[in-house]
């Protein structure tokens, strides 16, 4: 939902056959290359850990060398999520949508201070 | 600023054709809350249940809860920007339906609301099973957007809280205690001389939708730390509008009735100078939680403050914030103590914490959510069973056929709650 | 309802049997409750009974780990017992470790509950709190009286299958679980509390101490780094084929020092690793996969370092305890430092 409610804005890496593992890993990665984390990668409050749905949102452009506070925070997010373990769960399809709508709503809230930033 | 409270012991709640307080017990007609309720086009239907302490009943999906209050005295009302209109609250005098409480129920999303039991061992965990509850039950207008019903849900409850509380305008109160907070010129005086200079961060959730906390109407993650009177909590300057992490949400019955703040103003002056309070947000984008987490620390230096008490909301990335906050004040050379809770998996023995810092070397445990709990299966259901699988800490399975539910005591409202409410801790 | 049957372990001291001159004594199995055990037997009533006490030098346990634990693991065996109680051992290192070893063995291999008591500095309560309920006590025998019915009282428990309250309610040291309990005050209070005392410098308890982090200053960087010798030093076991060292596959109590003084090139006939956690077949195919002799020495002929330098250090990570871990680092560290060496590749697994 994230992907599509703002894709043409900004540059848009959707991983669909993935998990939140899979979506910070490649968040790390973008680090390492000089991009910036530009909102916390730990999940908020909902569901901690359950959730199959997270957004990270990082500089469009590589910004010099890796940012040590970036990494930090991604190695940190990281760590929490191999220590938790997964319950396995099946969820019907209308509280994924739900989970979606908190996924895009924490962007939302992101989103507000970038652009009252003029970052956006 | 003084504010004196009123307390009335409501010892119990009825239905009836009129609205009153009589001997203490509340009278109300559900028909004319109803018509209330509905006055909102989001809300497709409402309805009143009543759940007593000891009941063989389980309220869920709870969304907040809050308690009856009525200003009396002094500028503004209850529920400031958000009910009543925005004119500065705490002073003069207010009365309090003590013992009981209005709660809202019914399905937001479909996952994350929790349980009140009334009885049984889930009424342990949660404060609301001690109190008369007089639950609006709730279902959203057709196609209309999650947010757009969070916020009918959230102020159909604070407009019914309202309208039960100008019930205890002309009662004579039970107790009345008279809370003052000083001004920072008084906080120097020489009768405060020698007391540390104690002040309070409150960290109140403020993440987006469904995770947000408004400050009188303001939402807060649109806000910078500020300095707020204590006794200004006392009159619903904050509300919450927060129905995720039910164990750790700070309902608007804990904003009203802050237990942190009530133990600094009962020692203000004895062992402790409380010079003040500070209200900082919880937020998603790095920037703010930096500038915020700076902003509190400086302030706290401005006070100043010799030490200070840190109260968390919710979990997972405001553990950053928490840990910010606490760093930057300890750099300062402020002392603190943090309240929060623990993750630490259902067999306790995961990492409690999203982030850590050996600087937060002060920590007051609210309890481990993920242990878990069966509770029975009870006699009366208000709301719904059927979320229980999904709420937040249950899981598939959680419903067990009889009723009964096996689950984390993060689905008990109120049960790991960070601003020191309950007695559980964990080791 | 038959009583439940207790086997209790106590060293030479306790046994009546001698103090250091008699600490090679070995094990021996005496019928019913003797020293401390008396008082257990008071402790149980009529829950429990004692049916054998098992006594053992301090020195004799503890210099024959192996087959020390054997043969009282084989004592306990024939008693059956529904508990085992070892010490309690206060602060007496040899002593508290003799106590961890055999309470933990009696659990993990004849799967009966045991419960012993210690000091927390005791070595033994940090090698084993988090495997065996260990109760805290003071740091020495004077303190008798009031751990005795802690014990029997944890051990009845354990015995009766009733829930283990909180490490604060039952008063064994935290064992790394986190366990939830109902306080006197509530948490607010006990935040203004903790406050106080903070604020007064007077000592207090966290309820949730910190995860301990070594944190490491970085160094400056190299100026210039084709100067600069560079060393290697790996986790990941890389040893010459037949590891003349012997460094064990997991829980590694050494390292090894390997000169590659004019080897260019780690091959599968020269190299191998040692480590036991991960699939080692690319590691034995080619070591420079994990310790990069082949690249460092191109890039020393390049000119991109000023040198590689003859030895690199190699242990195994595999389960090994942050002392070891410690201890090699220190060495390693000081030798490096006394050769020259300006900078350290260090690579895991």
């Amino acid at each position: 939902m994230v992907a599509e409610a703002f894709s043409g804005r900004f540059s848009i890496q959707f991983i669909e056959e993935g998990n939140d593992r899979d979506v910070l890993l490649r968040a790390r990665d973008l680090v390492h290359v000089g991009h910036r984390i530009l909102t916390a990668p730990l999940a908020g409050s909902i569901k901690p850990w359950e959730t199959p749905y997270r957004s990270v949102m990082l500089t469009a452009e590589p910004e010099g060398p890796m940012d040590l506070f970036s990494l930090d925070l991604m190695e940190r997010a990281l760590a929490i999520l191999r220590e938790t373990k997964a319950s396995p769960r099946t969820v019907s399809q209308a509280i994924l949508q739900d989970f979606q709508i908190v996924d895009k709503s924490l962007m939302e809230s992101a989103l507000m201070s970038m652009e009252a930033a003029g970052q956006a | 600023m003084k504010l004196e409270l009123g307390y009335i012991d409501i010892k119990g709640i009825r239905f009836g054709t009129y609205n009153a307080v009589e001997d203490r017990v509340l009278v109300v007609n559900p028909d004319t809350l109803i018509e209330q309720v509905l006055e909102d086009p989001h809300i497709k239907a409402a309805r009143f249940e009543i759940a007593s302490p000891g009941e063989k009943t389980r309220i869920t999906p709870v969304k907040d809860v809050i308690e009856p209050r009525v200003k009396v005295e002094g500028p503004g009302g209850i529920f400031p920007g958000v009910i009543s209109k925005v004119d500065r609250v705490g002073s003069g005098k207010t009365h309090v339906m003590r013992g009981m409480a209005v709660v809202t129920a019914g399905k937001i999303v479909g996952f994350q609301e929790g349980i009140i039991d009334m009885s049984g061992p889930g009424a342990d965990y949660t404060p609301f099973s001690k109190t008369h509850n007089l639950v609006l039950v709730m279902e959203p207008a057709e196609g209309i957007h999650p947010h757009e019903y969070e916020k009918a849900a959230r102020l159909a409850g604070l407009k019914i809280a309202v309208t039960v509380g100008e019930l205890a305008r002309n009662i004579a109160p039970d107790e009345t205690v008279v809370y003052e907070t000083p001004t920072i010129a008084e906080t120097f005086d020489a009768k405060l001389r020698g007391l540390p200079r104690v002040g309070y961060v409150m960290m109140l959730q403020s993440q987006g939708l469904l995770h947000d906390t408004y400050v009188y109407g303001v939402d807060a993650k649109r806000t910078l730390s500020t300095l707020i009177r204590p006794t200004e909590l006392m009159d619903g300057a904050i509300v919450s509008g927060n129905c995720v992490s039910a164990c750790d949400k700070n309902t608007t019955y804990h904003h009203l009735n802050n237990p942190i703040i009530e133990e600094l103003l009962a020692r203000h002056g004895k062992t402790l100078n409380f010079v003040g309070m500070i209200i900082t947000n919880e937020t998603v984008y790095l920037s703010d939680k930096i500038r915020s987490s700076d902003w509190t620390a400086d302030m706290a230096g401005f006070l100043p403050f010799d030490g200070a008490i840190i109260s968390q909301e919710g979990f997972g990335n405001p553990d950053t914030d928490l840990i910010m906050n606490c760093t930057k004040l300890e750099k300062k050379g402020i002392k603190t103590v943090i309240v929060t809770d623990e993750y630490a998996g259902q067999d306790g023995k995961s990492q409690s914490l999203a982030d850590a810092d050996e600087l937060a070397n002060a920590v007051v445990s609210a309890g481990n959510a993920n242990e878990t709990i069966v509770l029975p299966p009870m006699d009366h259901i208000i709301g719904t069973l059927d979320y229980v699988d999904t709420i937040a800490g249950g899981h598939d399975g959680s419903l067990r056929p009889d009723g009964s539910i096996e689950a984390e005591i993060q689905v008990i409202i109120g049960a790991t709650n960070e601003l020191g409410f309950n007695h559980m801790s964990a080791r | 309802m038959s009583k439940f049957k207790v086997v209790h372990y106590i060293n030479q001291f306790f046994g009546q049997i001698g103090s250091e001159d008699m600490a090679d004594f070995p094990a021996e199995k005496r019928q019913g409750p003797v020293g401390p055990g008396i008082a257990f037997q008071q402790a149980f009533g009529d829950k429990a009974e004692i049916t054998a006490t098992i006594i053992s030098g301090d020195s004799w346990f503890n210099e024959n780990l192996e087959t020390a634990k054997a043969l009282v693991l084989e004592m306990v065996r024939e008693e059956k017992p529904d508990l085992f109680v070892a010490g309690p051992a206060f602060n007496a290192g040899r002593y508290g470790v003799a106590c961890g070893t055999i309470a933990d063995a009696v659990q993990t291999e004849l799967g009966i509950p045991a419960v012993t008591g210690m000091y927390e500095e005791n070595p033994g309560a940090d090698m084993f709190r988090e495997k065996v309920y260990t109760i805290a006590t003071g740091d020495n025998a004077a303190g008798m009286r009031k751990v005795v019915p802690l014990m029997a009282k944890l051990g009845l428990k354990l015995m009766t299958g009733e829930a283990i309250g909180a490490s604060i309610e039952d008063g064994y040291l935290p064992n790394g679980i986190r366990k939830n309990f109902f306080d006197k005050e509530r948490g607010a209070a006990r935040a203004v509390n903790m406050l106080m005392k903070k604020l007064a410098d007077k000592p207090f308890v966290t309820e949730y101490p910190m995860p301990s982090f070594d944190r490491v200053e970085p160094q400056p960087a190299i100026k210039d780094i084709t100067k600069a010798q560079i060393a290697i030093v790996t986790s990941g076991g890389i040893v010459p084929k037949g590891n003349p060292d012997r460094i064990e596959s997991s829980s590694a109590t050494k390292y090894g020092a390997y000169n590659i003084e004019g080897v260019d090139d780690l091959t599968a006939e020269t190299y191998e690793t040692a480590h036991g956690g991960y699939d080692p077949v690319y590691a034995n195919e080619d070591a420079d996969r994990v310790v990069p002799v082949d690249v460092l020495r191109q890039y020393e002929k390049d000119g991109k370092i000023g040198k590689l330098h003859n030895w690199f250090y190699s242990t195994v990570g595999n389960g090994t305890s942050v002392a070891n871990s410690k201890r090699f680092a220190v060495d390693i560290a000081e030798k490096l430092v006394s050769q020259g060496v300006d900078a350290v590749i260090l690579t895991s697994t």
